[in-house]
């Protein structure tokens, strides 16, 4: 298993009108991510850590093939996004808020169908479901409408549905936003058996008790540029207080996005 | 191939496991058409039979009798005397509809008539309401009559009547029953049939697409190892097959309602004028058109950011796909010219009224098949470009 390389990278995205007067500027062209590097390792939890609007879903999106980078590029297992994109797409896992399920299906209908799409044969298809159906409880609700569902198990199921073909990078964005406090442990437990696992997992947060709790490198992101990408121990240690919150928020007052 | 039928399996599988869109677009479409074209049938039914049954009330000074005798026997009439009514009593009463007809001769009509060459023409008078049915039709009964007799007076006057007749008319009418009745369903069938396409296309396409951007599964979808070609070309084989099966409810509705729309005492429309040569033709001109229609909606619903727009987006094409089938409607000649089958819209619904009346080459239906299916790739592709393309998928 290879890492993930990310390799100065570039995003810019046109700001519409009514984006250029919320963000008050004149500018037409926003710079999401300019010039990101880093490198996530099998084995090992990667947590990209910044403010809201520093750049991490972009980097998230680019990396899952979703949107593509203007400048740079990354490789998943060895593979370009740019030009081995379906490849890229068939080993990797992108689970975000933004991806929603279709409401109108059952977790049990849905699985069966992007497992489909992966091309999973029918009896595999049946273990990795009965196998993720017991792991998130997921057997109980499999035959109700994803409408029916409350958020925890709406997200249960959409991580059994990304991991449905058995990935080896997985990429986590804002993976416990919104959940109660034992679906969030649901999920980060399971990250860290996909870390044991070997598999390459990034996770974008701005949580900083996520990233203590789970992950061994960090890299801290603010205005579209990585300030510091190494192992959890070694960015404690380039703060004046040895925490990794008072590093984070050195790196916010210089960015000005935090006051002194 | 696997990639396109997964997708295809699942838009079909959301339709129908789901009961409310079953209804709203396989059963209401049909039930209310035909319920609409039914009590429109029987309304205009009831109509003409209390036009038929209507006894006119006309009121008369100094009508001739002979003449009053004359449209006594040929229509149902009840006659009243004018002579000490008020005019405008009269025409108040012509205008609430209470009278259906005022006929005023002047006093001693016949004699002045009979003296015309000593005498001025008497006058005549008719009041009657244009606005009213039953008016109008007794004034046309009345007129007829007087016509004759005006004929018949002018006759007598003449010492050789056969001089002045300059031809003898012999109209013979022949009927091709299975040409008009041809013509009848050509006249506005195939115009149904676009409009049925696109209300089926539109039920359903801005959902598939649109919806997916508008949920934010369509992201879902696109993280997955499979090339945007196959999502685009199984979205619109899956709502062609639902438009199809939807415009077919509509179709439907709209055959079983014939009988009672065209008044044809509850007998359905004799179909079997077609053979099977012209229904495959049929088949395949709406198989291509469908197709066609889909891949127009699945471009307007895939550049639209919400359901909501995509339905409004559709709103203008949709309406100017009506125009085009009312312009090629009602008794309009079939367009022969090769160029005319390029034209979208308008070269489908003109291969159509030829197929349906008989009057269609091979070679037309064939250019009119290949231009569709020519489109649809385009659109496929066009598809397949914005299904890849950043700024249409996430447009927020």
């Amino acid at each position: 298993m290879e890492s993930l390389r990310v390799e100065n990278i570039r995003k810019t995205f046109n700001l519409s009108r009514k984006q250029r007067k919320l963000q008050n500027t004149d500018e037409k062209r926003k710079v999401a991510v300019d010039g990101l590097s880093f490198e996530a390792k099998p084995g090992e939890i990667y947590g990209l850590l910044g403010p809201n609007g520093a750049g991490k879903t972009t980097t998230l999106r680019c990396i899952s093939t979703l949107i593509s980078p203007d400048e740079g590029d990354i490789t998943v297992n060895g593979m370009s996004v740019k030009n081995e994109s379906i490849n890229v797409r068939r080993d990797i896992a992108f689970l975000t808020t933004e991806l929603k399920l279709d409401e109108h299906f059952t977790p049990n209908y849905l699985f069966d169908y992007f497992a489909d799409l992966h091309g999973l044969d029918k009896a595999t298809k049946q273990k990795r479901k009965a196998f993720f159906f017991k792991r998130f409880g997921i057997d109980r609700f499999a035959e109700v409408k994803v409408a029916d569902l409350s958020s925890g198990m709406k997200q249960k199921t959409s991580l059994a549905i990304a991991l449905v073909h058995d990935p080896g990078t997985v990429v986590f964005d804002e993976p416990t936003t919104g959940l109660d406090v034992l679906t969030a442990k649901t999920v980060t437990d399971y990250l860290v058996e996909l870390r044991d696992l070997g598999k390459v997992v990034i996770i974008s947060t701005h949580i900083l008790s996520v990233v203590e709790k789970i992950c061994d490198r960090v890299g801290i992101i603010v205005d579209g540029k990585i300030k510091i990408s190494d192992t959890l121990d070694n960015v404690r240690k380039e703060s004046k207080d040895g925490t990794l919150e008072g590093i984070f928020f050195d790196y916010m007052i210089e960015g000005g996005v935090a006051d002194a | 191939m696997r990639d396109i039928w997964t997708v295809f399996r699942k838009e079909i599988y959301r339709v129908f496991s789901d009961k409310r869109l079953i209804l709203s677009i396989f059963i209401l479409p049909g039930l209310s058409i035909f319920l609409i074209y039914s009590l429109m049938g029987t309304f205009l039914g009831d109509m003409e039979e209390d036009l038929e049954s209507h006894e006119s009330v006309i009121y008369e000074s100094n009508m001739p009798s002979a003449l009053r005798s004359e449209i006594n026997s040929e229509y149902s009439v009840e006659f009243h005397d004018a002579t000490d009514v008020n005019r405008e009593i009269l025409e108040d009463n012509v205008l609430e509809g209470e009278y259906d007809l005022v006929i005023l001769f002047e006093e001693n009509f016949e004699s002045k008539i009979a003296n015309y060459e000593t005498e001025e023409a008497p006058d005549l008078e008719i009041i009657f309401n244009e606005g009213e049915q039953n008016s109008t039709r007794a004034y046309n009964q009345v007129s007829a009559i007087l016509n004759n007799y005006q004929q018949s007076i002018i006759q007598n006057r003449l010492d050789n009547p056969e001089d002045y007749l300059v031809y003898n008319l012999n109209a013979v009418q022949l009927v091709d029953e299975q040409n008009v009745l041809a013509e009848g369903i050509a006249s506005l069938m195939p115009m149904l049939i676009i409009i049925f396409l696109f209300t089926g296309a539109m039920s359903i396409g801005p959902d598939a697409i649109a919806g997916e951007k508008e949920r934010g599964t369509i992201a879902t979808l696109l993280v997955r190892p499979i090339r945007r070609r196959s999502i685009a070309l199984g979205k619109v084989a899956s709502l062609s097959l639902l438009a199809l099966l939807s415009a077919l409810s509509s179709f439907v509705g709209i055959i079983l309602s014939l009988p009672k729309l065209m008044q044809m005492d509850d007998n359905m429309p004799d179909v079997s004028i077609y053979t099977f040569q012209d229904y495959f033709a049929i088949l395949l001109v709406l198989l291509t058109t469908v197709i066609f229609v889909v891949g127009l909606v699945s471009i307007i619903s895939a550049y639209a950011k919400t359901i909501k727009e995509a339905s409004m987006l559709i709103m203008p094409v949709y309406f100017l796909a009506i125009i085009v089938g009312m312009m090629n409607s009602f008794g309009a000649d079939v367009n022969h010219e090769m160029w005319v089958h390029l034209i979208p819209i308008y070269g489908q619904i003109n291969i159509l009224a030829g197929v349906l009346t008989f009057d269609y080459t091979i070679a037309n239906l064939l250019v009119t098949m290949a231009s569709s299916l020519i489109y649809t790739l385009g659109f496929v592709i066009l598809l397949n470009a914005m299904f890849n393309s950043e700024k249409i998928m996430f447009s927020r």
